[in-house]
């Protein structure tokens, strides 16, 4: 399925009306892959600058915004290029893997 | 202390399934060792992703002498400025405790690598599986002529953290309004290729700042071109107008000499006196340790495979960060952080059988022109055609808005927030 020509909110709209309602990514995967958001965004859910928290986040969020960036419809040349080059099923893997990860609510 | 966790369960169900089989070799067969030299940003982040990621099964020592690590990366803002010195010096310890490594505080003198030992200026011999060197850059004294170590106090580099940042920061703020300043750019590869024209903007913002508006900064650069060039020039025609004058090699006709004593700089085409500051940056190679022990080739640095960060030359052995050859990869702290995951998840994978996928490398390097209007240019990479090669890159405009030039900032910022806690946390 590719989704690449719908705007980004009907995609996440696609997504929460699944009938599991969640994304199954592959989480080792998306441990892996995680390690190259990291650099920026901190495990910790801290935020610093213009850097966001992205854990906790539900998947179906996280695999729309990753998607807008993907496709350009949001603004942002770095996340741009990383988005550009992961495949679904990573993003999947990417939403999975934060998703699970509970941000610490006092953070440093 | 949900590592601690983990790493007790993971002991004790080794205890129980060595005991289960009953076989003592089991019980007396060792984890397997991995080495780091250097806790820079791909030494630092090599140790961490080893040890959180294996929970205790492999054993990881990291060497490094410094009881700190001062980070080259933003000492270009704390020139300007922009921070202050203890905001970029970060300590060991929690990087130690949180993730299981043993820090060993000293230096490595020689690799043995038929021994599979690292040999420290302590004596201690560390024997490993797999070896991890993330040295950094050494600088050629020699590619200056004139110029030297002894010299590095009259004519500072600062390409190397520490007491050569504050000296250069002294410097600075000394130079008398109408004063001279020489910046004598470094020859391609070097660490940090938009660094030096990041550290004339700060310079000529600190300088600025001061009211010394009437110091002249001369850049004498021995290549045709630098990283950012059009935006750096966009920036210190919009902001220090008559401030900073950059010089190719068609016009400067080559670097002659430099005196230390005098404070005076020679080109073919001018000669610079009693300058008030000359900061030189010379040309760069692996650190000692990767060049001693025959992982460099005639390049001064060393080749690696794209595709896992291994040394060309020893399958026990990895090169991460400025030491490597990394291809289309600049020499970042970004890259070398992006590096070190590859190669982490590569050892997991030949030590502990852990999954492993194909490798993927980023990087990203910010610069700041002025406060607020900081531009940025990086890339995804792979492994390609034998080396690291980009996939895609893209580079800050020309003529973009205040509003997202402030961002960018406000990125650069979060960027080094993440990374030191990446590196260290
Ligand atoms: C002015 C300036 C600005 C920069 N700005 C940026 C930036 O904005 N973004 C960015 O990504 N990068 C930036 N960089 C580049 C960045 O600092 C380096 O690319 C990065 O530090 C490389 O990491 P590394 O692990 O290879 O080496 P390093 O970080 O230099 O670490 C090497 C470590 O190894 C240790 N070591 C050396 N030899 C031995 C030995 N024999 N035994 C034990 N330990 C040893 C050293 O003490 C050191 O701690 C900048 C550099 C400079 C100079």
């Amino acid at each position: 399925m590719t989704m690449s020509h719908l705007p980004a909110m009907s995609v996440s709209l696609l997504l929460a009306s699944a009938s599991t309602g969640a994304v199954a990514g592959d989480r080792e995967l998306g441990e892996y892959l995680s390690a190259e958001c990291v650099t920026c965004h901190q495990l910790s859910g801290r935020e610093t600058g213009a850097v966001p928290r992205i854990t906790g986040w539900p998947d179906e969020h996280f695999v729309a915004v990753m998607n807008a960036y993907k496709d350009k419809h949001r603004d942002n040349l770095i996340m741009q290029t990383i988005a550009g080059r992961l495949a679904a099923d990573e993003i999947e893997a990417l939403a999975a893997y934060f998703g699970a990860l509970q941000s610490r609510s006092v953070v440093k | 202390m949900d590592f601690n966790r983990r790493q007790l369960l993971t002991g004790a169900a080794a205890v129980a399934g060595a005991t289960m089989l009953g076989s003592p070799s089991v019980l007396a067969q060792a984890k397997p060792r991995v080495v780091v030299i250097g806790g820079g940003a791909g030494g630092a982040t090599a140790a961490k992703y080893i040890a959180k990621d294996s929970a205790g099964a492999i054993a990881v020592t990291l060497v490094e002498p410094n009881a700190n690590y001062q980070t080259c990366f933003h000492s270009n803002l704390y020139l300007g400025g922009f921070r202050d010195y203890a905001s970029i010096t970060h300590e060991y310890t929690a990087l130690a405790k949180n993730n299981g490594i043993d820090l060993v505080r000293d230096r490595a003198t020689m690799i043995d690598r038929d021994k599979k030992e690292v040999v420290l200026a302590g004596g201690r011999r560390l024997p490993y599986d797999r070896l991890v060197v993330s040295p950094g850059i050494d600088l050629k004294y020699d590619s200056v002529p004139g110029w030297s170590q002894a010299a590095e106090e009259a004519m500072p580099h600062a390409w190397k953290p520490g007491a050569q940042t504050l000296l250069l920061r002294k410097r600075l703020d000394a130079v008398p309004n109408g004063g001279v300043i020489v910046m004598i750019a470094p020859p391609n590869p070097y660490r940090c290729p938009p660094g030096p024209y990041e550290r004339i903007s700060m310079m000529a913002h600190s300088l600025k700042a001061a009211g010394k508006d009437r110091c002249k900064i001369f850049v004498i650069d021995p290549k045709e071109s630098f990283s950012k060039q059009g935006l750096f020039q966009e920036g210190w025609e919009k902001y220090y107008k008559g401030m900073v004058e950059w010089l190719g090699p068609k016009v400067h006709d080559g670097l002659k000499s430099v005196d230390p004593a005098s404070g005076t700089v020679v080109t073919g085409f001018e000669t610079y006196k009693n300058a008030a500051l000359v900061n030189v940056i010379p040309a760069q190679m692996a650190g000692a340790i990767a060049r001693d022990s025959g992982l460099a080739n005639a390049s001064g640095f060393c080749a690696i495979d794209p595709s896992s960060m291994k040394s060309a030359v020893d399958a026990n052995i990895y090169v991460l960060g400025d030491a490597c050859i990394a291809g289309d990869m600049p020499k970042s702290a970004f890259s070398a952080n992006s590096q070190a995951k590859v190669a982490a998840m590569m050892i997991r994978g030949e030590l502990v059988a852990a999954r492993t996928f194909p490798a993927r490398y980023t990087n990203t390097c910010w610069s700041l022109i002025e406060t607020d209007d900081c531009v940025k240019v990086g890339g995804a990479y792979e492994a390609k055609d034998g080396k690291i090669a980009a996939s895609s890159t893209f580079v800050s405009k020309t003529g973009e808005t205040a509003e997202m030039r402030k961002q960018q900032q406000a990125e650069n910022m979060g960027w080094y927030a993440g990374i030191t806690a990446d590196m260290l946390g």
